[in-house]
């Protein structure tokens, strides 16, 4: 049998060097981050769902370590390491192998070992222009490999973190949505709930404790708890403190006596959700939704008109391109723009490259403070099999 | 390996041991084991073309997906464990009947607040931000696991495997919450566990399998369609 990264070795080594042309010539300095990764670190931060695709393993001397299942957290982590402050830009470019476990074995187009190409930029301030940067080199660094007739497709959690922001809501709630926000399912319940005379105190949570609890006395809500774990029998064990029992219980408190959520703003919020179009034109449909409604969105929807502004001058096809407010589900550690660059056709298989802003992930691996972050990594098998696909 | 030959995996030790022979007893065939007591071949005295092996529970439900065996008696647990295919290597022939017992989510019963799945994905980012990481999943069954908790939509924990003694690790401090299996929760409650109201991944008994990655020749499915017949009047 042949190595995976055996198979294509003389056309994938080609097409690399077309893409980190690309990427070299725009000032991206070529790293290579390690392969081997601490496994909890990394773990941690990526998530149980790409968890279960990682290859894990215990070393000799009994450390846990894995497989990198992506690039974009090695290279977070050798940002740390070359600026440990995290105060200082830093461009970097790669091309390496990444590891994924494919149930019932790989395959041409989801290879369980196959190779990113791709690029991260740190510490940049001009967050557009930078999105904007990325978005463009991946786009040049495809076409310069051969790649023909894709789809853009963007999103931006910026705008829906900026609308439930703008619209008067208790803090949690707000958390909620935005945590809900990945699953459609799950976040039209909870937009239903929240509309339905406050949150109603969830199932099997002791109802009477609650009532009793006056959400602006914490201390006196912690004797509460206390008392009712002492006369049920129920030690308190485990890492998660009485404390922090408490603290949920008070917020779940807050919740049962808050004002619910008028309907027009659950309404607005549904037609934000539901927009796909053209980016131009989604931009005049946000706007539409918005006006009367007295949310006040004009900064977030700034940012995107200048993005769009500036994709424009160099020559992204926004008519061809499509924004989706929902796009964006289901990759968790992006924070704004996000992007893909897919072949509809193919299904699961295409899916090219695709990147976005992500400034919590570099605290997330280990940095003490947040760090405007944006990247996008290409697929190159993908890439070559679509490439050769359509000749 | 003879063509007319078939394999059938027995659990080598304890309760599921002695009820496996049982069910055979009932069903007119005598397990007999070669050579001395702890040997770990044997045969059926009535039907000389099966080979008996015993095994352990989860060797079994192993040995079934690659195909080294023909047929198996285990837990469904066990089987459902290996791979989000089971469909596609292991053939489910008939429940037994024992070794009944339900793979849950518990949590420790200090969590008034927390009684369903959905409340363990409205906690985890107050404790992610208190402690510096996500919740941890003690269990064996991190396949089961992983695909119970993304169908309810809980996506921030990690697992740490737990080969034994998982229901101690909330009140060791080494995982907040435990997917174990149990008969009657007795052990759970002993360890100041509760199971989520909607906490049930699997309700598991012994089963007789067959794999579909062994040879499966003509004479073979003879044999088997004998021991399924027996086995059926039997039972």
């Amino acid at each position: 049998m042949t190595a995976e990264t055996a198979v294509n070795f003389e056309a994938l080594e080609a097409q690399a060097a077309a893409i980190m042309g690309v990427f070299g010539r725009s000032g991206y300095e070529r790293v290579a981050p390690s392969i081997l990764q601490p496994a909890n670190v990394y773990l941690d931060a990526i998530g149980e769902e790409l968890r279960s695709r990682t290859y894990v393993f215990t070393d000799p001397d009994g450390e846990e370590l894995c497989l990198r299942p992506d690039l974009t957290v090695p290279s977070c982590r050798l940002y740390l390491e070359r600026v440990p402050k995290a105060d200082k830009r830093a461009s970097y470019c790669y091309n390496g192998p990444a590891f994924r476990f494919q149930p019932g074995g790989g395959d041409r187009r989801r290879p369980r070992e196959f190779r990113q190409a791709g690029l991260e930029s740190f510490h940049a301030t001009d967050r557009e222009k930078t999105e904007v940067e990325v978005l463009g080199l991946v786009v040049e660094a495809v076409r310069a490999a051969g790649l023909k007739g894709f789809k853009l497709r963007f999103g931006d959690l910026g705008l829906f973190n900026g609308l439930i922001a703008a619209i008067d809501l208790p803090s949690r709630w707000r958390d909620r949505l935005a945590r809900s926000f990945w699953r459609p399912d799950a976040f039209l319940a909870e937009l239903k709930a929240m509309c339905g005379g406050g949150l109603r105190i969830p199932k099997g949570v002791p109802e009477e404790l609650v009532r009793a609890i006056d959400p602006a006395d914490p201390v006196a809500a912690e004797d509460l708890v206390a008392r009712h774990l002492e006369a049920g029998g129920m030690p308190i064990i485990g890492t998660r403190s009485l404390r922090e029992i408490t603290t949920h219980l008070v917020e779940l408190a807050a919740d049962a006596r808050a004002e619910p959520l008028p309907a027009s703003a659950a309404a607005l919020i549904e037609a934000y959700i539901g927009i796909t179009a053209p980016p131009r034109a989604a931009g005049a449909r946000i706007s539409d939704i918005l006006s009367g409604s007295g949310v006040d969105l004009s900064d977030a929807l700034e940012h995107y008109r200048r993005r769009l502004e500036l994709m424009g001058q160099i020559g992204v096809e926004l008519g061809k391109a499509e924004f989706s407010a929902e796009y964006g589900r289901g990759f968790e550690y992006y924070t704004g723009f996000v992007f893909e660059i897919e072949l509809p056709d193919l299904g699961r298989g295409g899916h090219i490259a695709g990147g976005g802003r992500y400034d919590r992930l570099v605290s997330q691996v280990g940095g003490d403070h947040d760090v405007p972050a944006v990247g996008a990594a290409i697929h190159t098998e993908r890439l070559l099999a679509a490439i050769e696909g359509l000749t | 390996m003879m063509a007319h030959r078939i394999t059938l995996a027995l659990p080598s030790k304890g309760r599921l041991m002695e009820r496996s022979v049982e069910i055979f007893r009932q069903a007119g065939l005598t397990i007999e084991k070669n050579g001395h007591e702890r040997g770990y071949l044997g045969t059926i005295r009535e039907m000389p073309e099966v080979d008996i092996a015993f095994m352990s529970a989860s060797e079994i439900a192993f040995s079934l997906r690659t195909g080294r065996i023909h047929m198996g008696i285990t837990g469904e647990d066990l089987v459902r464990e290996y791979g989000p295919q089971t469909e596609s290597h292991v053939v489910l022939l008939r429940p037994l009947g024992f070794g009944r017992a339900d793979v849950v989510v518990a949590v420790p019963g200090c969590w008034i607040d927390v009684n369903e799945m959905a409340d363990l994905e409205n906690i985890a980012g107050d404790f992610g931000r208190e402690h510096g990481r996500p919740m941890r999943v003690a269990t064996k069954y991190m396949n089961l696991t992983r695909r119970f908790f993304a169908e309810r939509g809980v996506s921030r924990y990690r697992i740490v495997e737990s080969l034994g003694a998982t229901e101690g690790t909330p009140a060791a401090g080494s995982a907040e919450i435990v997917v174990d299996i149990t008969s009657t929760g007795a052990t759970l409650e002993a360890n100041h566990l509760k199971v989520l109201a909607d906490g049930l991944i699997l309700s598991s008994q012994a089963c007789l399998f067959a794999s579909r990655g062994a040879d499966w020749p003509p004479p073979a499915c003879a044999v088997r369609n004998d021991l399924i017949g027996r086995l059926a009047t039997g039972h």
